[in-house]
């Protein structure tokens, strides 16, 4: 990562290039300024992509950071059911699942991680008793029932257990939207507005904006 | 300009020393430069410069590490203080200390959260960028009910000096001739939206004392001649300034005030220099200089000057002068008063509101607008029934609920996605930005065995909100709870929680100003009382928190105190 150096940058390093590199950036922001000169001047700046997921093409074939793969077979299926596809790709197509895996296990607790297992067995087990086959084995309108039913916490579950569906639903919000497919073709995304304007106009075939800022 | 900008080791005795880079550092480095004193600024983190070190900027979330979210392993270990600002994330982490580097304790019973930005630039470059003046009544509150000491200065006195920043800086903001809040030299404010416009009008109906206005701020909504000669451009509303900004679009000592400086040629920067202590001379009863712990290799070395500007943070700056201790001064330098270190203020942001808004369905916004509305201090007035003394102002805004509001809703399928896939329903906002009094016990103190890396000891935090605070908190959830439900809004809500100081980061006090040195550290100009040529002119020279978010008037105390050290230094008086 090129941002190693910035801790214990060397203490020599002269304003020549700093200087030089911000009459270029002057001379382009001003004399041609539109989104794409915009571009074009922070495409070098990136901090490294080489550390985010990467979406694999199929992530259930082999056991993941927190699942097994079946346990990624089922959320795969899941994922499918809560943002399914439509005339975009849905949160299955995109890997969500695989994103959820490598995301539980670096950025949440223990707990969470062992939650989302047991939220997964409960599913597999209430299928089983009540209608004699594992989730994946159930048809679709079988399996849209059941999860409708986990989500409100009535007939099959309980409160406490749709809490807990609610946080995977979270989970496969947050890698969605935040996925490319999911940002840029479900939603608007726009990475520089350049400015604000406190109106225009919205019909409800807009999508929302898939950024809201960093820290909003 | 051949001459290198960064210095490690010098025998150069400087007109000026300013320790620290942040927004008073930068100033003060700037102020003393353009007038033509060879200034030296030591700055105890690595350099980051403009554009080029700016990692975190501009990266969809998609190529990021863990979409924005930083690891647990990162956080326990090295941020586990610093994760609690709302600004901490993985485009902005290199910008914030290590927690393990940075140890610092809290009296049993007491929390405090103190936030570093330990690099070039300091905490400008993360900072919230809301500038407003301070007024009258702000200069006058200590003197009317007697809490704290009066400020030795007036509007007047620091009038034009604001000017001079904000023309500098660039300050986005309406004239609005309130009598509680000082109009600034502005370019154009952020538009509001139409829900926050007729909300606007509501109040202005319902409560014609407190009226809602955009919020002021260090952004270039339309730079002027100035601006674009410092490289500085519009302000594209991306709102993700804490990661930097390669467009200078908001006041950065990078973006604003360093370029300034490094202009005239007489800018030297010594960064990853710890500064320990101030070397004094009895003889002559001046700071000489400064002994510097290297932040990397831990060797000593000294920094010689006529002058020295302490910018280093509240916190830090007093550090410095309390770990400075003489035969004359064994209680730490320029403390003859035995008030350094005491009356720390934070500000209180305890106490929230929101309610949802019908209608405006086909309204929307377009880009990410870095501020809000905020109602000015109501409560500028003392009143003895309100049962609590000086009072707050209300930030918020209005907003439409995208996928990460609405994804809590039941449904799934396609229904579910499509729900998610429009902008939800309007909200609109309010929160406190509360005054905290000057108390002689909230304090910070040197640990008296711990030390950190460097040797130098470290602080241990002795602060608390106390019942006025609380009371204050409680009254503003109250309010704000009737202003929304007066002016028409929904499900309205709101709540105080009474957490503790030190996440507004808006650390005052500790070496405060005054008119007498028996009960202050510094004289009406930053000027050290006991040493005449030793100023601070960060926070820790506020004698009263105000409401206001202070780092503008941290700019123009730095630059009136620079004007008067270089007349007095002119004078031979220092």
């Amino acid at each position: 990562m090129r941002n190693k150096q910035t801790s214990t940058h060397e203490q020599t390093i002269g304003m020549g290039r700093q200087e030089k590199s911000r009459r270029r950036f002057l001379k382009n922001v001003t004399t041609m300024f539109g989104g794409a000169a915009i571009g074009s001047i922070l495409s070098g700046n990136a901090i490294s992509v080489a550390m985010a997921y990467v979406p694999s093409a199929d992530s259930t074939l082999t056991d993941g950071k927190v699942f097994n793969s079946a346990q990624l077979r089922l959320l795969k299926q899941i994922c499918a059911i809560v943002i399914p596809k439509t005339d975009t790709l849905g949160a299955a197509e995109v890997d969500t699942h695989g994103f959820i895996d490598n995301q539980l296990f670096h950025c949440h607790s223990k707990v969470e991680q062992e939650q989302t297992i047991e939220l997964l067995s409960l599913i597999n087990q209430i299928a089983e008793q009540s209608l004699s086959a594992i989730f994946l084995k159930l048809n679709a309108e079988q399996q849209f029932q059941l999860l409708t039913e986990l989500d409100l916490g009535e007939k099959r579950f309980v409160q406490t257990q749709r809490k807990a569906f609610k946080k995977l639903k979270q989970l496969i919000c947050f890698g969605y939207y935040t996925s490319e497919v999911g940002a840029t073709q479900e939603l608007r995304y726009d990475p520089v507005p350049g400015g604000f304007k406190g109106s225009i106009p919205y019909k409800s075939s807009d999508p929302t904006w898939a950024t809201r800022g960093l820290f909003d | 300009m051949k001459e290198q900008i960064y210095i490690n080791k010098t025998s150069e005795v400087y007109d000026a020393i300013v320790i620290g880079s942040g927004i008073s550092g930068g100033w003060a480095a700037k102020e003393f430069c353009e007038r033509g004193h060879k200034t030296l600024m030591i700055e105890r983190g690595g350099v980051v410069e403009h554009r080029k070190d700016y990692i975190g900027e501009n990266t969809p979330m998609w190529n990021q590490e863990h979409r924005g979210k930083v690891e647990n392993i990162l956080v326990d270990q090295q941020h586990n203080i610093q994760k609690q600002c709302y600004a901490f994330g993985n485009t902005t982490k290199h910008f914030f200390g290590n927690d393990r580097d940075l140890p610092y304790t809290t009296k049993p019973g007491t929390e405090f959260t103190w936030i570093r930005g330990n690099m070039l630039g300091g905490k400008s470059l993360l900072w919230h960028r809301q500038c407003y003046r301070l007024g009258e009544y702000d200069f006058n509150a200590n003197k009317l009910d007697g809490y704290g000491n009066d400020w030795p200065i007036r509007s007047k006195d620091i009038e034009k000096w604001y000017s001079h920043v904000e023309i500098h800086a660039g300050i986005s903001g309406s004239k609005e001739n309130l009598p509680n809040l000082p109009d600034s030299e502005f370019l154009p404010p952020f538009e509001m939206t139409t829900p926050e416009k007729d909300i606007q009008a509501r109040f202005a109906k319902l409560y014609p004392e407190r009226p809602m206005i955009m919020g002021r701020t260090a952004h270039l909504t339309q730079p002027t001649k100035l601006h674009v000669e410092q490289g500085r451009v519009k302000c594209q509303a991306r709102n993700e300034c804490h990661a930097g900004c390669s467009f200078g679009a908001y006041f950065s000592t990078q973006s604003s005030t360093l370029p300034a400086a490094a202009k005239t040629g007489n800018l030297h920067i010594a960064p990853n220099s710890v500064v320990h202590s101030l070397i004094y001379d009895e003889a002559t009863n001046r700071v000489k200089g400064v002994r510097v712990i290297d932040n990397n290799d831990l060797s000593e070395r000294e920094y010689f000057a006529k002058v020295i500007f302490v910018c280093a943070s509240t916190i830090g700056s007093t550090q410095i002068l309390m770990n400075s201790v003489s035969k004359k001064f064994p209680n730490g330098i320029a403390n003859s008063s035995g008030v350094l270190g005491h009356y720390l203020m934070d500000h209180n942001y305890n106490s929230r509101a929101s309610g949802d808004l019908e209608g405006y369905e086909d309204e929307y916004y377009s880009g990410r607008r870095p501020s809000g509305i905020m109602i000015p201090n109501f409560y500028y007035k003392p009143d003895p029934k309100r049962g609590f003394l000086r009072g707050y102002a209300l930030g918020g805004k209005a907003y439409r609920e995208g996928w990460d509001a609405q994804q809590h809703q039941d449904g799934l399928g396609v229904e579910y996605k499509n729900k998610l896939k429009q902008a939800g329903k309007w909200r609109f906002e309010l929160y406190a930005q509360g005054e905290m009094l000057p108390r002689f016990e909230n304090q910070m103190r040197l640990h008296p065995t711990l030390k950190d890396k460097w040797g130098i000891p470290q602080i241990e935090f002795d602060v608390r909100f106390s019942e006025n605070e609380k009371q204050m908190m409680e009254d503003a959830t109250e309010q704000s709870i009737n202003m929304l439900k007066a002016a028409g809004l929904k499900n309205v809500s709101g709540h105080a929680k009474h957490g503790p100081p030190g996440l507004a980061i808006h650390e005052l006090g500790t070496a405060r100003m005054g008119r007498d040195p028996k009960t202050s550290v510094l004289n009406g100009f930053n000027q050290s009382h006991d040493i005449p040529n030793l100023f601070v002119t960060d926070g820790a020279s506020f004698c009263s928190s105000a409401v206001q978010n202070p780092s503008l008037t941290f700019m123009a105390l730095t630059a009136r105190a620079v004007d008067y050290a270089v007349r007095e230094l002119a004078a031979k008086r220092i």
